[in-house]
């Protein structure tokens, strides 16, 4: 009898243990948590925030994720590394969240991808460095976790700004000087870098490439230095400086016979027309991220904007706004996939990194944007996928007007210009 | 080289006038009362907002503008009365205003976001002098900061309340002894240099643009010029700002845009190691 007990015990004991150790990682689970984390005080943030809410609130509408409704989480970098990675380290522990979704500036992602190959949370992310794609490329099973969602790795810029060219000289605008205005910033160096060749390749000659300093105003001086030097175009790589407006607002004023085109993230907000008392008109920009308020790629992006809109009674206020929104559908995909393939526990990560991966140029996701991964699982550029389309405001409203695939309106000259 | 020439005196005389402005308010609160006005970048910038805001809903421009300039004597007003109670204690003055500044920032954030916003400008156009192309907005910002300035420079030196001014700058126990209600001079400077601010903010968003960020630009640009022309110095802020002016206009044309903050604080360094009370700055 008292060895009966004590198999008895062992084969309790060795069945619970054996039970555990069969149960999928999340036992028990009520909901899936998904992790939304960026500079909450600034619209890039704000904007992920949003449409990852609203995203959620949509698939929660229609069941859930296998049935389990989605909370979301929301962490905030205030665009500092410390605060990132114990605020990434907060929502994948704390919170247990099965995703997490953001970003915003190369710096701060760099530190929290981290934490996130400590924490082995699946992060599909934003920023555009190409130092995070490299890093999974160089150790992938630490940093294979890392997808990017929301834009190009930055060295692609340079493919969008050397398009632009060629483009304005396709439409007839004689393009052979080039004068360049740029963040003094890390970011700008790997585009000039790239772009230096690409132009000199079609013989078009940067004939000034000026560094101004964050929150620089004195435009006017640059702009008539860019008349004396007989440019063609003036050429802003601004995304730091925070003063894009005042240039396209002194370039309005001031009226050279020179075009504005080049990489302007203010441009792409949709209030920017307003904002400048309609000075923005004719500015030339490429969107960032892939998608434009008046200018869906995707049924689904024009769907989203409007949704956006009738929530929170404004459009994205930021294009980081489609690249969170089709995160959290991309991850309903995988785990749905997973479930439908009978994988053990289709939240695990380990699992849906592969299933992530079998978004490639042969099958993209189809979202807001069309979505597919590079080996690296960096982003995938090009007229089929996402790029920075090369896109124009015109009275109002912008307007893609490169590449045909997805263009909705055509390049407008500026009245003042004679050539 | 003429073309230059004249572009480095206009350019540098706009920006001058503009921060002339901004200096000189904040001068005239610390040689009055001696208050660090942390807070003064908010009139700066919420008149500004305010004007663009007035616009965008249909206001006419010059109304739009006198309310501006009215919210910014209201936020004098206010940091008058927060800074009374704690006027001698210098660090706790420090912590208000620059409380209030924050504050009044986080609240332009969350209205308006971190963009910054255009105000329609009073004349728009573009004249040729000597070659070179300059807005009539940035001519009639010079005129105006010019003027403001000029009208400062009497009031304060022609008129009787001007002298009621200086004689508290000066002492105020002896000018409360000789009759002068200085709790009002306070009052009147600190609503006087506020307006100036504003009218500041204004012009700068009319030839630039403001975000809320711009507060802590201003208030940095008005403490170096200060401290530049002599703390307490109403003439030496006004010099100062036009050095200041000059100096970054002179960089942005010769050195490159990169340089343009960093030459002009170094300047400043350098006069201050030479001069340590600052241009027109006597020593307490």
């Amino acid at each position: 009898m008292r060895y009966a007990k004590a198999v008895l015990t062992v084969i309790i004991l060795v069945a619970a243990v054996t039970s555990l150790c069969a149960q999928p990682e999340k036992a028990g689970r009520e909901k899936v948590v998904v992790g939304v984390i960026g500079p909450m005080a600034v619209p890039e943030g704000q904007a992920q925030e949003k449409a990852v809410k609203l995203a959620a609130e949509e698939i929660n509408a229609q069941g859930g994720i296998l049935g389990y409704r989605i909370t979301v989480v929301v962490g905030d970098t205030k665009l500092d590394p410390n605060t990132a990675t114990s605020e990434f380290r907060r929502l994948a522990r704390v919170e247990k969240a099965d995703v997490i979704i953001g970003g915003f500036s190369s710096g701060v992602m760099n530190a929290m991808m981290e934490t996130m190959a400590e924490t082995k949370t699946l992060f599909l992310a934003d920023a555009s460095s190409p130092e995070h794609a490299k890093k999974v490329e160089q150790n992938y099973e630490k940093y294979k976790y890392w997808f990017r969602v929301s834009q190009n790795n930055g060295s692609t810029f340079a493919l969008d700004l050397a398009d632009m060219v060629k483009f304005l000289r396709d439409s007839g605008y004689e393009v052979r000087k080039v004068y360049v205005i740029r963040d003094e910033h890390v970011w700008t160096d790997p585009v000039m870098q790239a772009l230096k060749p690409l132009l000199e390749e079609m013989g078009v000659e940067i004939v000034k490439d000026v560094k101004i300093p964050r929150g620089y105003s004195e435009y006017e001086q640059l702009i008539l230095e860019a008349e004396k030097l007989n440019a063609d175009v003036i050429m802003p790589v601004l995304a730091i400086s925070g003063t894009g407006d005042i240039l396209v607002k002194q370039w309005a004023t001031l009226k050279p016979n020179i075009l504005l085109a080049g990489h302007d993230l203010y441009a792409i907000d949709a209030e920017f027309y307003e904002k400048t008392n309609g000075m923005a008109n004719y500015e030339i920009f490429i969107a960032d991220g892939g998608a434009l308020v008046t200018a869906p790629p995707t049924e689904k992006c024009r769907e989203f904007v409007e949704a956006y809109r009738a929530k929170y009674g404004h459009y994205p206020e930021s294009h980081q706004a489609y690249g969170a929104y089709d995160a959290v559908y991309l991850y309903k995909m995988v785990v749905e996939m997973a479930a439908s393939n009978g994988e053990k526990d289709p939240f695990d990560p380990e699992v849906l990194v592969r299933y992530l991966e079998r978004f490639n140029a042969s099958n993209p996701a189809r979202l807001t944007r069309t979505i597919a991964f590079y080996d690296n699982h960096d982003l995938m550029w090009g007229d089929n996928y996402v790029r920075n389309w090369i896109s124009q405001w015109q009275d109002g409203k912008q307007y893609i007007i490169y590449p045909p695939s997805v263009a909705n309106g055509e390049l407008k000259l500026p009245p003042w210009i004679k050539k | 080289m003429i073309e230059t020439l004249i572009q480095i005196f206009l350019f540098g005389a706009v920006v001058g006038g503009i921060w002339g402005l901004v200096a000189s308010g904040f001068s005239l609160i610390f040689g009055v009362s001696r208050i660090l006005n942390f807070a003064h970048g908010s009139a700066f910038v919420s008149s500004a907002f305010l004007v663009y805001s007035l616009v965008n809903y249909g206001y006419n421009l010059y109304f739009a503008v006198l309310a501006g300039l009215i919210l910014a004597a209201a936020i004098g007003t206010v940091v008058y009365a927060l800074t009374k109670p704690v006027r001698d204690r210098e660090v706790m003055v420090i912590i208000l205003t620059l409380a209030f500044a924050l504050l009044v920032q986080q609240v332009l954030l969350i209205l308006f976001g971190d963009r910054g916003v255009s105000v329609q400008p009073f004349i728009e156009g573009v004249a040729e002098i000597g070659g070179l192309k300059v807005t009539y907005m940035r001519i009639l910002s010079l005129i105006l900061a010019v003027i403001c300035l000029a009208g400062l420079d009497i009031f304060i030196t022609k008129t009787k309340l001007g002298k009621k001014v200086m004689a508290t700058a000066q002492d105020s126990r002896a000018a409360m002894m000789v009759g002068i209600d200085i709790e009002k001079i306070f009052l009147l400077v600190m609503v006087l240099s506020s307006l100036l601010a504003g009218f500041a903010g204004i012009l700068y968003a009319q030839i630039l643009s403001v975000n809320p960020e711009v507060s802590l630009k201003a208030l940095i640009y008005a403490f170096a010029i200060v401290i530049l022309g002599g703390l307490g110095s109403l003439r030496g802020s006004i010099v100062a700002s036009f050095i200041v002016g000059y100096i970054l206009v002179t960089t942005i044309t010769f050195l490159g845009a990169r340089w343009s903050e960093f030459v002009m604080l170094l300047t400043i360094v350098a006069i201050l190691v030479v001069k340590p009370t600052g241009l027109f700055g006597v020593r307490e």
